[in-house]
């Protein structure tokens, strides 16, 4: 097993975007590669996270087309589908494949186009990553799960939908300084209590927006990476892992066992626990997401999340900052590109020129969650001075 | 039927390990037997989490507002499953429920 780096890094801003589909995903590979020094004939293989272009868009074949418009013709390229974690799962096969010998440079990327669909069909193919068969059938939405799970989580641990309206208010505050969010304005714990109900106790500002967008890495063994960039980011851990297909298959509901094990593979791996992370990118696709991601991950103990947040202890200033990108309640959630651009964000703070930079960052993590918690991958990245 | 005219909720077990099951399953989790058999247990329920869906995907366009819940139903054995709650009664943890009906593939249980 050798070890691997991210080389090169680039987006797309997320938002509601004129550029299709196709055009996403080409921007966002050809700025990766341009933002190192990889030669097109030294790339071996691609692949790219994508989640509904084929209910949505009609497209698919993603991956060839994509690497044939960038010029990388002639190797395989492949889609990864793992609903939200598409991404998440293509920079994990894009970096299994360097690390065990097999290919020395790879690009992982992500690619999703949502806004221009009708709100029904887009909830109807973002249900598609619950299980048709059981839950399906009840009606139940992604916002639903979400709904189910603050429910429980409010009844077992006492918190208040105050404390939970807070991760919106911070993450849109952290948003308001990323030119690549789609939301740049604050709100307030009114606001979202306030805002109109989607799934009980869920309310509109406790959901991240749809958006368009795409996002890239090159990925090099890090003897290469050395020669493509001056400031790789190293791999040091990488946990992919399998969860419950639905809410009634969890003993408890408030615990996704995806993100524990995952991320139990990638501390392990990287030889490091939750309190050596200095900043984090975690799938916050809902209000309570974001404190149950924070428990699983090992950051706080069961039922003290929501506290956390309320007392600014994941703020960007906080001691432990979750999401200053604004994660995917400000920054939009490209369901196929958000994985690659969590990855980008905890890159571009441990590479220390963030908008919102976390002092002294030298440990990311950054962490992807797709369905009702059905599959999850977990990264953590190292700095300069990690390498 | 089974007591106070609560129908029995259909729940079907593995013939080779007897695991039971709330939805059926195409295999058994336990001892991937690939066959399962009709066990009812006692319809009563109670609710472990609760929403009430105010948006929905297009496969249920006209029936918003509507409850979905997880409810742990049985007596002495007890399976977990997401049912509908018709009639919005926005149940809480803890709520007693009683089953309905299946339909379309879906459970439905009675606030009581």
């Amino acid at each position: 097993m050798r070890p691997v780096s991210v080389a090169g890094t680039g987006t797309t801003a997320f938002g509601e975007l004129d550029a299709g589909l196709k055009e996403l995903g080409i921007t966002a590979v050809s700025r990766a590669l341009r933002s190192c020094a990889v030669e097109a004939d030294e790339v071996d293989a691609l692949y790219l996270g994508n989640f509904v272009a084929g209910a949505l868009e009609g497209q698919e074949a993603l991956a060839p087309l994509v690497a044939d418009g960038v010029g990388l013709s002639g190797i395989p390229a492949m889609k990864t589908e793992g609903a939200c974690a598409s991404s998440g799962i293509a920079f994990r096969q894009a970096y299994r494949a360097i690390r065990t010998g097999e290919h020395d440079v790879v690009v992982a990327a992500g690619v999703e186009r949502m806004t221009n669909a009708e709100t029904a069909e887009f909830t109807r193919a973002l249900g598609s990553a619950a299980d048709r068969e059981t839950e399906g059938a009840t009606g139940l939405t992604f916002p639903g799960f979400y709904g189910l799970l603050l429910d429980r989580y409010m009844h077992e641990y006492g918190a208040t939908r105050e404390q939970i309206a807070a991760v919106s208010v911070k993450n849109r505050h952290n948003g308001v300084s990323n030119p690549r969010a789609r939301f740049r304005s604050e709100i307030t714990v009114d606001d979202v209590l306030d805002s109109r109900r989607v799934a009980d106790p869920l309310r509109l500002y406790d959901c991240c927006p749809a958006a368009d967008g795409g996002a890239a890495v090159v990925l090099a063994a890090s003897d290469i990476a050395g020669e493509l960039t001056a400031a790789p980011i190293r791999v040091l851990g990488s946990g992919h892992a399998t969860g419950r297909s639905a809410a009634y298959r969890y003993d408890d509901l408030t615990t996704l066992e995806a993100t524990t094990a995952a991320a139990e593979s990638a501390y392990q791996q990287a030889g490091i626990g939750p309190d050596d992370v200095d900043v984090v990118e975690l799938h916050d696709c809902f209000s309570p997401a974001e404190i149950g991601d924070s428990e699983d991950l090992g950051f706080f103990e069961k039922g003290e999340g929501a506290k956390a947040i309320v007392r600014g202890r994941t703020a960007v200033d906080g001691e432990l900052p979750i999401n200053p990108s604004g994660g995917l309640l400000a920054k939009g959630h490209p369901v196929g590109a958000t994985g690659i651009g969590q990855i980008y964000e905890v890159c571009k703070q441990l590479r220390g020129n963030h908008e919102n930079q976390v002092e002294g960052a030298e440990i990311g993590l950054a962490h992807n969650l797709g369905g009702s918690g059905a599959v999850s991958t977990v990264t953590v990245l190292g700095g300069p001075t990690n390498v | 039927m089974s007591e106070a005219g609560v129908p029995a909720f259909p729940a079907s077990k593995c013939p080779e390990c007897s695991t039971l099951y709330g939805h059926p399953v195409h295999a058994c989790r336990v001892c991937l037997s690939e066959s399962t058999e009709p066990s009812p247990i006692d319809g009563h329920g109670t609710v472990y989490a609760r929403t009430t869906i105010r948006i929905p995907g297009s496969d249920h366009r006209n029936e918003a507002p509507f409850e979905v819940a997880i409810v742990d139903v049985g007596r002495d054995e007890t399976v977990r499953v997401t049912a509908r709650i018709p009639g919005n009664p926005e149940t809480a943890p803890g709520d007693p429920v009683a089953f309905l009906e299946r339909r379309d593939g879906a459970f439905y249980f009675e606030a009581v």
